[in-house]
Protein backbone atom coordinates (compact mmCIF):
# COMPACT_ATOMS: atom_id res chain seq x y z
CA UNK A 1 0.00 0.00 0.00
CA UNK A 2 1.11 3.14 -1.03
CA UNK A 3 2.59 5.12 2.22
CA UNK A 4 1.38 8.72 1.07
CA UNK A 5 -2.15 8.63 0.02
CA UNK A 6 -3.27 5.19 0.42
CA UNK A 7 -3.97 4.27 -2.19
CA UNK A 8 -2.91 0.33 -3.25
CA UNK A 9 -0.12 1.81 -5.88
CA UNK A 10 3.54 1.36 -5.68
CA UNK A 11 5.30 4.76 -5.38
CA UNK A 12 8.21 5.00 -7.54
CA UNK A 13 10.26 7.50 -5.01
CA UNK A 14 12.28 9.13 -8.00
CA UNK A 15 8.84 9.74 -9.78
CA UNK A 16 6.23 9.67 -7.80
CA UNK A 17 4.28 10.92 -10.67
CA UNK A 18 4.90 8.44 -13.15
CA UNK A 19 3.46 5.57 -11.17
CA UNK A 20 0.56 6.94 -9.81
CA UNK A 21 -2.21 6.33 -12.23
CA UNK A 22 -5.47 7.31 -10.54
CA UNK A 23 -7.14 10.68 -10.16
CA UNK A 24 -7.08 12.31 -6.67
CA UNK A 25 -10.27 11.45 -4.77
CA UNK A 26 -11.56 9.19 -6.82
CA UNK A 27 -13.07 5.25 -5.69
CA UNK A 28 -10.17 3.41 -4.40
CA UNK A 29 -8.06 6.28 -4.17
CA UNK A 30 -6.65 9.07 -1.87
CA UNK A 31 -7.70 7.39 1.86
CA UNK A 32 -9.29 4.56 0.54
CA UNK A 33 -12.51 5.21 -0.53
CA UNK A 34 -14.63 2.39 -1.20
CA UNK A 35 -18.36 3.20 -0.95
CA UNK A 36 -20.35 6.29 -2.24
CA UNK A 37 -19.72 10.11 -1.64
CA UNK A 38 -22.04 12.80 -1.34
CA UNK A 39 -21.59 16.56 -0.44
CA UNK A 40 -22.97 17.98 2.61
CA UNK A 41 -23.73 21.70 3.19
CA UNK A 42 -23.06 22.81 6.53
CA UNK A 43 -22.67 26.67 6.21
CA UNK A 44 -22.43 27.20 10.37
CA UNK A 45 -19.84 28.58 12.29
CA UNK A 46 -16.44 26.84 13.67
CA UNK A 47 -17.28 28.32 17.21
CA UNK A 48 -20.46 26.29 16.97
CA UNK A 49 -19.58 24.37 20.05
CA UNK A 50 -18.43 26.92 21.87
CA UNK A 51 -20.88 28.86 21.18
CA UNK A 52 -24.11 26.56 22.02
CA UNK A 53 -22.53 26.09 25.78
CA UNK A 54 -22.38 29.77 25.92
CA UNK A 55 -26.14 30.07 24.63
CA UNK A 56 -27.03 27.67 27.67
CA UNK A 57 -24.25 29.39 30.45
CA UNK A 58 -26.41 32.91 29.43
CA UNK A 59 -29.48 31.55 29.36
CA UNK A 60 -29.37 29.74 33.28
CA UNK A 61 -27.51 33.51 34.61
CA UNK A 62 -31.06 35.10 33.19
CA UNK A 63 -33.03 32.61 34.91
CA UNK A 64 -30.74 33.36 38.21
CA UNK A 65 -31.10 37.00 37.51
CA UNK A 66 -26.77 37.01 37.74
CA UNK A 67 -25.43 39.48 35.72
CA UNK A 68 -22.02 38.20 33.93
CA UNK A 69 -18.64 39.99 33.36
CA UNK A 70 -16.22 38.27 31.71
CA UNK A 71 -12.84 40.34 32.33
CA UNK A 72 -10.13 39.73 29.14
CA UNK A 73 -6.29 41.83 30.02
CA UNK A 74 -2.67 40.45 29.16
CA UNK A 75 -1.18 38.84 32.77
CA UNK A 76 -0.58 41.41 34.84
CA UNK A 77 -2.96 44.42 33.88
CA UNK A 78 -4.64 43.75 37.08
CA UNK A 79 -7.99 42.01 37.20
CA UNK A 80 -7.44 40.29 40.58
CA UNK A 81 -6.82 43.57 41.96
CA UNK A 82 -9.63 45.31 40.68
CA UNK A 83 -12.00 42.56 41.25
CA UNK A 84 -10.07 42.66 44.93
CA UNK A 85 -11.16 46.33 44.89
CA UNK A 86 -14.55 46.24 43.68
CA UNK A 87 -15.59 43.29 46.28
CA UNK A 88 -13.77 45.61 48.94
CA UNK A 89 -16.12 48.24 48.11
CA UNK A 90 -19.84 46.39 47.13
CA UNK A 91 -19.62 42.99 49.42
CA UNK A 92 -22.28 44.91 51.82
CA UNK A 93 -24.33 45.59 48.92
CA UNK A 94 -24.76 42.95 46.63
CA UNK A 95 -24.10 39.76 46.17
CA UNK A 96 -20.54 38.56 44.14
CA UNK A 97 -19.13 35.39 43.20
CA UNK A 98 -16.14 35.01 41.10
CA UNK A 99 -15.05 32.67 38.25
CA UNK A 100 -10.75 32.42 38.21
CA UNK A 101 -9.42 31.19 35.20
CA UNK A 102 -5.71 30.37 34.87
CA UNK A 103 -3.48 27.72 33.57
CA UNK A 104 -1.87 26.75 36.79
CA UNK A 105 -2.34 27.36 40.40
CA UNK A 106 -5.60 28.23 42.57
CA UNK A 107 -3.02 31.46 43.90
CA UNK A 108 -6.33 34.04 42.55
CA UNK A 109 -9.09 32.13 43.74
CA UNK A 110 -7.30 32.09 47.24
CA UNK A 111 -6.78 36.06 46.70
CA UNK A 112 -10.56 35.92 46.23
CA UNK A 113 -12.18 34.06 48.69
CA UNK A 114 -9.56 36.13 51.18
CA UNK A 115 -12.15 38.95 50.80
CA UNK A 116 -14.97 36.56 52.37
CA UNK A 117 -16.47 36.04 48.80
CA UNK A 118 -17.37 32.50 46.88
CA UNK A 119 -14.47 32.07 44.15
CA UNK A 120 -13.79 28.79 41.90
CA UNK A 121 -10.85 28.21 39.80
CA UNK A 122 -10.88 27.08 36.86
CA UNK A 123 -7.33 25.71 35.30
CA UNK A 124 -6.88 25.14 32.14
CA UNK A 125 -4.03 23.04 32.19
CA UNK A 126 -2.45 25.14 29.54
CA UNK A 127 -5.29 26.20 26.85
CA UNK A 128 -4.93 30.36 27.14
CA UNK A 129 -8.71 31.01 27.67
CA UNK A 130 -11.53 30.15 29.11
CA UNK A 131 -14.19 28.04 26.94
CA UNK A 132 -17.97 28.04 27.62
CA UNK A 133 -18.01 24.64 29.04
CA UNK A 134 -15.45 25.22 31.31
CA UNK A 135 -17.52 27.99 32.92
CA UNK A 136 -20.64 25.84 32.68
CA UNK A 137 -19.37 23.16 34.77
CA UNK A 138 -17.30 26.04 37.36
CA UNK A 139 -20.65 28.05 37.83
CA UNK A 140 -21.87 24.47 38.81
CA UNK A 141 -19.35 24.59 41.77
CA UNK A 142 -19.87 28.02 42.86
CA UNK A 143 -23.41 27.19 42.93
CA UNK A 144 -22.84 24.28 45.26
CA UNK A 145 -20.79 26.72 47.51
CA UNK A 146 -23.12 29.10 47.85
CA UNK A 147 -25.39 26.62 49.34
CA UNK A 148 -29.04 28.41 47.78
CA UNK A 149 -27.10 32.26 48.11
CA UNK A 150 -28.47 34.39 45.30
CA UNK A 151 -25.74 36.22 43.41
CA UNK A 152 -26.26 39.20 41.48
CA UNK A 153 -22.97 39.44 39.77
CA UNK A 154 -20.63 37.04 38.44
CA UNK A 155 -17.10 38.07 37.38
CA UNK A 156 -15.34 35.42 35.25
CA UNK A 157 -11.56 36.55 35.04
CA UNK A 158 -10.17 34.65 32.12
CA UNK A 159 -6.88 33.68 31.54
CA UNK A 160 -4.13 36.61 31.20
CA UNK A 161 -3.81 37.04 26.88
CA UNK A 162 -5.17 39.69 24.91
CA UNK A 163 -5.86 37.35 22.00
CA UNK A 164 -7.84 34.41 22.19
CA UNK A 165 -10.09 34.95 25.24
CA UNK A 166 -11.21 37.57 22.39
CA UNK A 167 -13.06 34.59 20.25
CA UNK A 168 -15.25 32.62 23.21
CA UNK A 169 -18.02 34.15 23.95
CA UNK A 170 -18.72 32.11 27.83
CA UNK A 171 -22.67 33.81 27.94
CA UNK A 172 -21.61 36.89 30.01
CA UNK A 173 -23.45 39.74 29.67
CA UNK A 174 -20.75 41.99 29.07
CA UNK A 175 -16.91 42.08 28.10
CA UNK A 176 -14.40 43.56 29.97
CA UNK A 177 -10.84 44.48 28.49
CA UNK A 178 -8.23 45.85 30.93
CA UNK A 179 -4.81 47.73 29.52
CA UNK A 180 -2.86 49.08 31.94
CA UNK A 181 -0.57 52.03 31.64
CA UNK A 182 3.31 49.64 32.22
CA UNK A 183 1.50 47.39 28.75
CA UNK A 184 1.97 50.49 26.29
CA UNK A 185 -0.59 52.57 24.31
CA UNK A 186 -0.71 50.42 21.66
CA UNK A 187 -2.83 48.00 22.75
CA UNK A 188 -5.98 48.67 21.18
CA UNK A 189 -4.21 48.94 17.52
CA UNK A 190 -2.27 45.58 18.06
CA UNK A 191 -5.45 43.60 19.58
CA UNK A 192 -8.50 45.27 17.96
CA UNK A 193 -10.47 41.88 18.38
CA UNK A 194 -10.40 42.33 22.02
CA UNK A 195 -11.91 46.02 21.38
CA UNK A 196 -13.92 45.07 19.15
CA UNK A 197 -15.85 42.48 21.31
CA UNK A 198 -16.05 44.34 24.54
CA UNK A 199 -18.39 46.82 25.89
CA UNK A 200 -16.15 47.96 28.73
CA UNK A 201 -12.63 49.58 28.65
CA UNK A 202 -10.26 50.39 31.75
CA UNK A 203 -7.08 51.60 31.47
CA UNK A 204 -5.26 50.77 34.94
CA UNK A 205 -1.95 52.03 37.07
CA UNK A 206 -2.85 55.10 35.86
CA UNK A 207 -0.77 56.66 38.88
CA UNK A 208 2.02 55.17 36.43
CA UNK A 209 1.42 58.21 33.25
CA UNK A 210 3.99 60.19 34.44
CA UNK A 211 6.45 57.79 34.13
CA UNK A 212 5.64 56.26 30.64
CA UNK A 213 4.85 57.49 27.10
CA UNK A 214 1.27 56.86 27.42
CA UNK A 215 -1.04 59.43 26.07
CA UNK A 216 -5.09 59.17 27.64
CA UNK A 217 -6.77 60.90 25.13
CA UNK A 218 -5.14 59.47 22.39
CA UNK A 219 -5.16 55.41 23.76
CA UNK A 220 -9.06 56.41 23.86
CA UNK A 221 -9.17 57.27 20.83
CA UNK A 222 -7.90 54.70 19.15
CA UNK A 223 -9.76 52.11 21.60
CA UNK A 224 -13.06 53.92 20.35
CA UNK A 225 -11.80 54.57 16.29
CA UNK A 226 -12.42 50.42 16.97
CA UNK A 227 -15.57 50.04 18.77
CA UNK A 228 -17.36 53.61 19.02
CA UNK A 229 -19.69 51.71 21.63
CA UNK A 230 -17.11 50.88 24.53
CA UNK A 231 -17.23 52.45 28.25
CA UNK A 232 -14.35 53.84 28.82
CA UNK A 233 -12.79 54.09 32.65
CA UNK A 234 -9.34 55.24 33.85
CA UNK A 235 -8.17 53.83 37.37
CA UNK A 236 -5.85 53.61 39.62
CA UNK A 237 -6.11 50.68 42.55
CA UNK A 238 -3.26 52.61 44.36
CA UNK A 239 -4.63 56.08 44.61
CA UNK A 240 -8.44 54.90 43.90
CA UNK A 241 -8.80 57.71 40.65
CA UNK A 242 -11.68 56.06 38.81
CA UNK A 243 -12.61 53.49 41.30
CA UNK A 244 -15.52 55.39 42.26
CA UNK A 245 -16.96 55.75 38.41
CA UNK A 246 -16.31 51.93 38.37
CA UNK A 247 -17.91 51.19 41.16
CA UNK A 248 -21.07 52.82 40.27
CA UNK A 249 -21.56 51.36 37.02
CA UNK A 250 -21.35 47.84 38.28
CA UNK A 251 -23.74 48.32 41.38
CA UNK A 252 -26.16 49.89 38.70
CA UNK A 253 -26.28 46.54 36.51
CA UNK A 254 -27.70 44.61 39.51
CA UNK A 255 -31.34 46.26 39.01
CA UNK A 256 -30.95 45.85 35.11
CA UNK B 1 -2.90 29.57 20.18
CA UNK B 2 -6.75 29.59 20.33
CA UNK B 3 -6.79 27.34 16.65
CA UNK B 4 -6.32 24.46 18.74
CA UNK B 5 -9.33 24.79 20.45
CA UNK B 6 -11.16 25.75 17.36
CA UNK B 7 -9.68 22.66 15.44
CA UNK B 8 -10.80 20.76 18.21
CA UNK B 9 -14.34 22.57 18.54
CA UNK B 10 -14.06 21.41 14.19
CA UNK B 11 -13.74 17.86 14.80
CA UNK B 12 -16.64 17.65 17.35
CA UNK B 13 -18.79 19.08 14.88
CA UNK B 14 -17.44 16.84 11.79
CA UNK B 15 -18.03 13.78 13.73
CA UNK B 16 -21.47 14.43 14.49
CA UNK B 17 -22.47 15.77 11.41
CA UNK B 18 -20.68 12.67 10.00
CA UNK B 19 -22.43 10.24 12.15
CA UNK B 20 -25.89 11.74 11.65
CA UNK B 21 -25.54 11.13 7.95
CA UNK B 22 -24.05 7.74 8.88
CA UNK B 23 -20.62 8.64 6.77
CA UNK B 24 -17.78 5.93 7.46
CA UNK B 25 -15.38 8.19 6.57
CA UNK B 26 -14.99 12.18 6.05
CA UNK B 27 -13.11 13.02 2.71
CA UNK B 28 -12.57 16.63 2.52
CA UNK B 29 -14.45 19.32 4.55
CA UNK B 30 -14.20 22.83 2.89
CA UNK B 31 -13.91 25.97 5.13
CA UNK B 32 -14.33 29.80 4.98
CA UNK B 33 -12.12 32.02 6.78
CA UNK B 34 -12.40 35.49 7.00
CA UNK B 35 -9.18 37.91 6.50
CA UNK B 36 -10.38 39.78 9.67
CA UNK B 37 -11.40 36.50 11.59
CA UNK B 38 -8.04 36.85 13.52
CA UNK B 39 -7.32 32.97 12.32
CA UNK B 40 -3.90 31.91 12.26
CA UNK B 41 -4.89 29.65 8.94
CA UNK B 42 -1.43 27.51 9.15
CA UNK B 43 -1.88 27.09 12.57
CA UNK B 44 -5.05 26.22 12.28
CA UNK B 45 -3.98 23.34 9.21
CA UNK B 46 -1.51 22.28 11.55
CA UNK B 47 -4.01 21.97 14.89
CA UNK B 48 -6.10 19.68 12.90
CA UNK B 49 -4.02 17.65 10.88
CA UNK B 50 -2.13 16.96 14.43
CA UNK B 51 -5.53 16.14 16.02
CA UNK B 52 -7.54 14.05 13.57
CA UNK B 53 -5.28 11.26 13.64
CA UNK B 54 -7.22 10.12 16.68
CA UNK B 55 -10.18 10.10 14.69
CA UNK B 56 -11.17 7.39 12.23
CA UNK B 57 -13.92 9.35 10.85
CA UNK B 58 -11.64 11.88 10.18
CA UNK B 59 -7.69 10.48 10.12
CA UNK B 60 -7.56 10.87 6.47
CA UNK B 61 -9.79 14.44 5.82
CA UNK B 62 -8.07 17.34 3.98
CA UNK B 63 -9.37 20.29 4.59
CA UNK B 64 -9.67 23.29 2.29
CA UNK B 65 -9.51 26.93 3.66
CA UNK B 66 -11.09 29.57 1.29
CA UNK B 67 -9.90 33.25 2.34
CA UNK B 68 -12.31 35.68 2.54
CA UNK B 69 -11.91 39.48 1.59
CA UNK B 70 -12.66 42.13 3.88
CA UNK B 71 -15.29 43.96 1.82
CA UNK B 72 -17.20 46.81 3.55
CA UNK B 73 -20.33 48.93 2.50
CA UNK B 74 -20.24 52.60 3.18
CA UNK B 75 -23.38 53.81 5.17
CA UNK B 76 -22.82 57.18 3.74
CA UNK B 77 -22.63 56.54 -0.30
CA UNK B 78 -23.27 52.99 -0.50
CA UNK B 79 -20.15 52.43 -1.87
CA UNK B 80 -19.00 49.00 -1.70
CA UNK B 81 -15.01 48.11 -1.68
CA UNK B 82 -12.37 45.74 -0.51
CA UNK B 83 -9.78 46.94 1.53
CA UNK B 84 -7.10 45.19 3.34
CA UNK B 85 -6.42 47.79 6.20
CA UNK B 86 -8.45 46.15 9.42
CA UNK B 87 -8.36 49.15 11.58
CA UNK B 88 -9.18 52.25 10.31
CA UNK B 89 -10.81 51.80 6.71
CA UNK B 90 -12.18 54.80 5.04
CA UNK B 91 -14.57 55.01 2.33
CA UNK B 92 -11.87 55.76 -1.12
CA UNK B 93 -15.12 57.47 -2.70
CA UNK B 94 -16.57 59.71 0.08
CA UNK B 95 -13.69 59.34 2.65
CA UNK B 96 -16.43 58.27 5.67
CA UNK B 97 -15.58 56.47 8.37
CA UNK B 98 -19.17 55.20 8.67
CA UNK B 99 -18.86 51.61 6.85
CA UNK B 100 -20.82 48.46 7.43
CA UNK B 101 -18.53 44.85 7.20
CA UNK B 102 -20.19 42.96 4.54
CA UNK B 103 -17.65 40.42 4.45
CA UNK B 104 -13.95 39.38 6.00
CA UNK B 105 -15.37 37.81 9.55
CA UNK B 106 -16.35 34.19 8.29
CA UNK B 107 -15.32 31.52 10.56
CA UNK B 108 -17.34 28.93 9.00
CA UNK B 109 -17.74 25.57 7.65
CA UNK B 110 -19.22 25.70 4.18
CA UNK B 111 -19.43 21.77 3.32
CA UNK B 112 -17.68 18.05 3.78
CA UNK B 113 -17.46 15.77 1.31
CA UNK B 114 -18.30 11.90 3.01
CA UNK B 115 -17.93 8.38 1.90
CA UNK B 116 -21.47 6.89 2.65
Amino acid sequence: MCDVCGCGHHHDSKSPSTSHDHPPFAKGGQGGIIGETRIIDVNESLLKSNESAAISNRAHFDEKGIFSVNIISSPGSGKTTLLEKTIEALKNDINIGVLEGDIETDLDAERIRKKGIPAVQLTTGGACHLESSLVHKGFHELEHQLNGKKLDILFIENVGNLVCPSFFNLGEHIRVVLVSVPEGPDKPLKYPKAFKTSHVFIITKSDLVPYFDFDIEKVKKDALSINPFLNIFVISAKTGEGLKEWFDFIKKQKHD
Amino acid sequence: MHEVSIAMGMIDELTRIARENNARKVITVKLKIGKMSGIVIDSLQFAFDAAKLEYPLLNSTAIFIEEVPLIYECNNCKNTFKTDDIYFPSCPGCKSYNLKILSGEELHIENLEVEV
